[in-house]
């Protein structure tokens, strides 16, 4: 068992309702904390974290980032005391 | 497919239309693509070593053929000139209804030469052309400017569409914008000087008629299964009510922000580094064009309970900022309240200035006074008074920007052409090197954004043809750290992986590309950063282009127009001497460590050669000197361009035609693991 932080920004956090919180994970793995979000969040969070077309976390207009700044993978494995942050990624204006 | 360019001269009056044949298209897609051209065939008629404030200078307006055809792409129009501003090749894009309006006149593209010989502007109202008195314009605001002409043209055929420039235009400053509908400024290179120099204040159009489409319903197909997947994108929900705002929080956790002329990299203020934006500023949603699925636009109104500063503008109502009106405001002048960054993008818009170049010229004296380097007498000479510099303080802020607009003293006279010459022209003055506290790219074009942790946007911002940008190779890959799009684009991750230097130079090759055809489509480029198909536009994108034009082609041949037109601007910049040495950035960002964040300690100097020597592999270009090959050229089919090169000793001869073979670097890849 291990405990994470997530962070929220921008839709995630609509979604959410809150900017943050602690999660404890019974595996440590991304795919696991994935599967404890959407189950939490519902569908909108499914379609926002997951892309259906492979399985992994969605790449399109978002990023996920881990405490050292690398973005996260479904088969990645996770320290306890980890901080993610889920952000959608837009640039430019 | 087939389009009319109205070409007026403004010293005869003379108007005239042409016809740009299929043939062009195929060659140069339409828009930039088109715009390029039309810069290109002009300065072989006239010296392109010409004063661009000057007569001899051509100001021209374009718009692609996706335009404003029901594909749901939105719709980006583009300014197309020398710069005054930096003195090279620039062009700037604007969204909103004055772009598509032009269409329905009937004609795609506006080239105007010469100078009035008093203020005027341009209606276009379908065939009908006139060039008419502004001199109950001249002085006014760009708002104020096309409210009246609103009122005065009235509402037939059209709604009357305006482009305008507003007093820092009038006045000549080269880092002045246009303006279309008083809120969307086409902002960079100094556009609005370019039209102030030929007595232009506007352009208005009116227009009813229809735009040919080749082959309808395929682009109606298109169009509904485009919708289909941005409504289907949970991502674009965000974006629809944020923009580009979405980015600063982002940009805070990512240690992207610029904060005080990039001496820091993160916002200060709890308020603008929060997302009370949306919360208590933003009032309604609006699309920009009428050509648009996403609907990212806003307009703010302030009722002056939001914050501590909203006291002061209740009742303004204007535009919502994007990322870079933030940037500007919030991070290179550490404004600390929405209702200040909200201002400070609507005067800047309604004086007709560009906010980057503007902000990080006040950052520099600001920075300057802050390290006490220089003295109240040197201010007080500077600004016509005594003037408190300091970070934040919107209301010396705003008499800044004013006496910039207007040139109504010293500083504004020096800094008129934005931070670099401002910096070069004060220490000159000074006897006294100060261009260590000047941001800049290519060109002296500056930029707000913290750089120094990704090697393709610095990339970017030194061989940006208009001069140091994002918008022109904006390196997502990398930023986003997109492995599967390395890996389709390169056969390999590393162009997604900030800690090595490969595939930086390549990514900004690949992006410049995509990015040209983006322009040249005539099409809003964030629905294509919200990715619903991939960042791949010769593909999807290149589909709507064919339904519109007939034109069909590969992807890779698609791939091939974005780089021809890449080329037709390097080659612009190739002829006025523009070699390897002019592809740089400023000091700070080269040599100074990044002072905080998660890349704490980066600079740009570890890789940007190495970057740099890769970016001139991928374009086939010379690494030594910077400049393009008669290999490349003739591969592209410009051996005309060429020619014009060979004669003004600026193409290295290669000795024809030669297969590309890229090859990875390895040099910087140590120090950046560090």
């Amino acid at each position: 068992m291990i405990t994470i932080r997530a962070e929220y920004q921008a839709r995630f956090r609509e979604i959410t309702k809150v900017p943050e919180e602690t999660l404890q994970l019974e595996q440590p793995l991304v795919s696991e904390l994935a599967r404890i979000i959407t189950e939490k969040y519902g569908p909108r969070m499914l379609a926002l974290l997951i892309d259906p077309e492979t399985n992994d976390l969605n790449n399109k207009g978002t990023l996920f980032l881990d405490s050292k700044g690398q973005r996260i993978y479904i088969d990645d494995t996770l320290e306890d005391g980890e901080v993610i942050t889920f952000m959608v990624g837009i640039a430019g204006g | 497919m087939e389009a009319k360019l109205l070409r007026v001269d403004l010293t005869t009056g003379e108007i005239r239309t042409e016809i740009l044949p299929h043939s062009l298209f195929e060659r140069w897609v339409g828009g930039s693509g088109i715009n390029d051209w039309i810069l290109w065939e002009h300065f072989q008629r006239h010296d392109i070593m010409c004063d661009p404030r000057g007569p001899d200078n051509i100001f021209i307006f374009g718009i692609g053929p996706v335009a404003g055809t029901g594909s749901g792409i939105g719709v980006k129009g583009r300014i197309t000139f020398k710069s005054p501003e930096y003195g090279h090749f620039a062009d700037s894009a604007g969204g909103g209804k004055f772009p598509y309006m032009v269409r329905f006149t009937g004609y795609d593209h506006i080239a105007v030469t010469g100078k009035a010989p008093k203020p005027v502007y341009l209606h276009i109202c379908n065939d009908e052309v006139t060039i008419c008195d502004a001199s109950h314009l001249w002085g006014k605001n760009t708002s104020e400017t096309h409210t009246l002409l609103r009122e005065e043209l009235g509402d037939y055929p059209s709604e009357a569409h305006t482009l305008t420039i507003g007093p820092a235009g009038e006045n000549l400053v080269g880092m002045s914008g246009v303006v279309s509908d008083g809120w969307r400024i086409y902002a960079r290179g100094g556009g609005g000087c370019v039209m102030g120099s030929k007595n232009l204040k506007a352009i208005v159009v009116q227009g009813n008629k229809g735009v040919k489409i080749a082959r309808p319903q395929d682009l109606l197909r298109w169009a509904d299964g485009f919708r289909q997947k941005i409504d289907a994108n949970e991502a674009g929900y965000g974006f629809k009510r944020r923009g580009t705002l979405g980015a600063v929080e982002m940009y805070q956790k990512i240690g992207g922000n610029f904060w005080r002329n990039n001496q820091g990299v993160l916002f200060c203020g709890d308020e603008v580094r929060s997302d009370n934006w949306v919360k208590k500023f933003h009032k309604y949603s609006e699309v920009c064009s009428s050509d648009c699925f996403v609907a990212c636009d806003g307009r703010y109104k302030i009722e002056g309970h939001e914050s501590p500063q909203a006291n002061r503008y209740v009742g303004e109502s204007f535009r919502h900022p994007e990322y870079l009106t933030t940037a500007s405001g919030a991070g290179a002048l550490d404004l600390r309240d929405w209702a200040d960054v909200a201002h400070w993008g609507k005067i800047t818009n309604e004086l007709g200035l560009d906010n980057q170049d503007l902000s990080c010229s006040i950052g520099f004296i600001t920075e300057l006074a802050q390290r006490e380097l220089i003295s109240p007498k040197d201010i007080e000479e500077l600004f016509g008074r005594p003037l408190k510099l300091e970070w934040g303080n919107m209301e010396v802020i705003e008499e800044i920007v004013e006496g910039v607009a207007y040139q109504k003293n010293l500083f504004g006279q020096l800094f008129r052409d934005g931070a670099y010459y401002g910096a070069l022209n004060f220490s000159q003055r000074k006897g006294e090197n100060f261009m260590k506290y000047a941001i800049y790219g290519k060109g002296g074009a500056s930029f707000t954004e913290e750089l120094r942790a990704y090697p393709t946007w610095m990339n970017n911002m030194a061989v940006a043809s208009r001069g140091a940008d994002h918008l022109k190779g904006i390196g997502l890959i990398e930023k986003f750290q997109r492995k599967d799009l390395s890996k389709a684009y390169f056969g390999r991750p590393e162009a997604a992986d900030l800690k090595t230097p490969l595939l930086k130079g390549a990514c900004t090759h690949v992006i410049e590309n995509q990015v040209a055809l983006i322009n040249s489509y005539g099409v809003c480029i964030f629905h294509w950063l919200l990715d619903v198909l991939g960042y791949a536009p010769e593909s999807y994108y290149g589909e709507a282009y064919a339904a519109v034009t007939g034109i069909d082609k590969t992807k890779e041949e698609r791939m091939r127009d974005g780089e021809r037109i890449c080329n037709l601007e390097k080659a612009f910049n190739s002829l006025i001497g523009m070699r390897r040495e002019h592809d740089t950035i400023c000091e700070r960002w080269m040599y100074e460590p990044c002072p905080e964040g998660p890349w704490k300690g980066r600079v740009a100097a570890d890789t940007f050669d190495t970057v740099l020597d890769e970016y001139y592999e991928w374009r086939g270009w010379d690494q030594q000197t910077g400049l393009q090959t008669r290999s490349k050229l003739e591969e592209l089919g410009l051996e005309d361009v060429a020619e014009v090169l060979a004669r003004e000793k600026a193409l290295i001869e290669d000795g024809g035609k030669r297969s590309v073979q890229v090859s990875i670097p390895t040099a910087g890849i140590e120090k950046m693991a560090k």
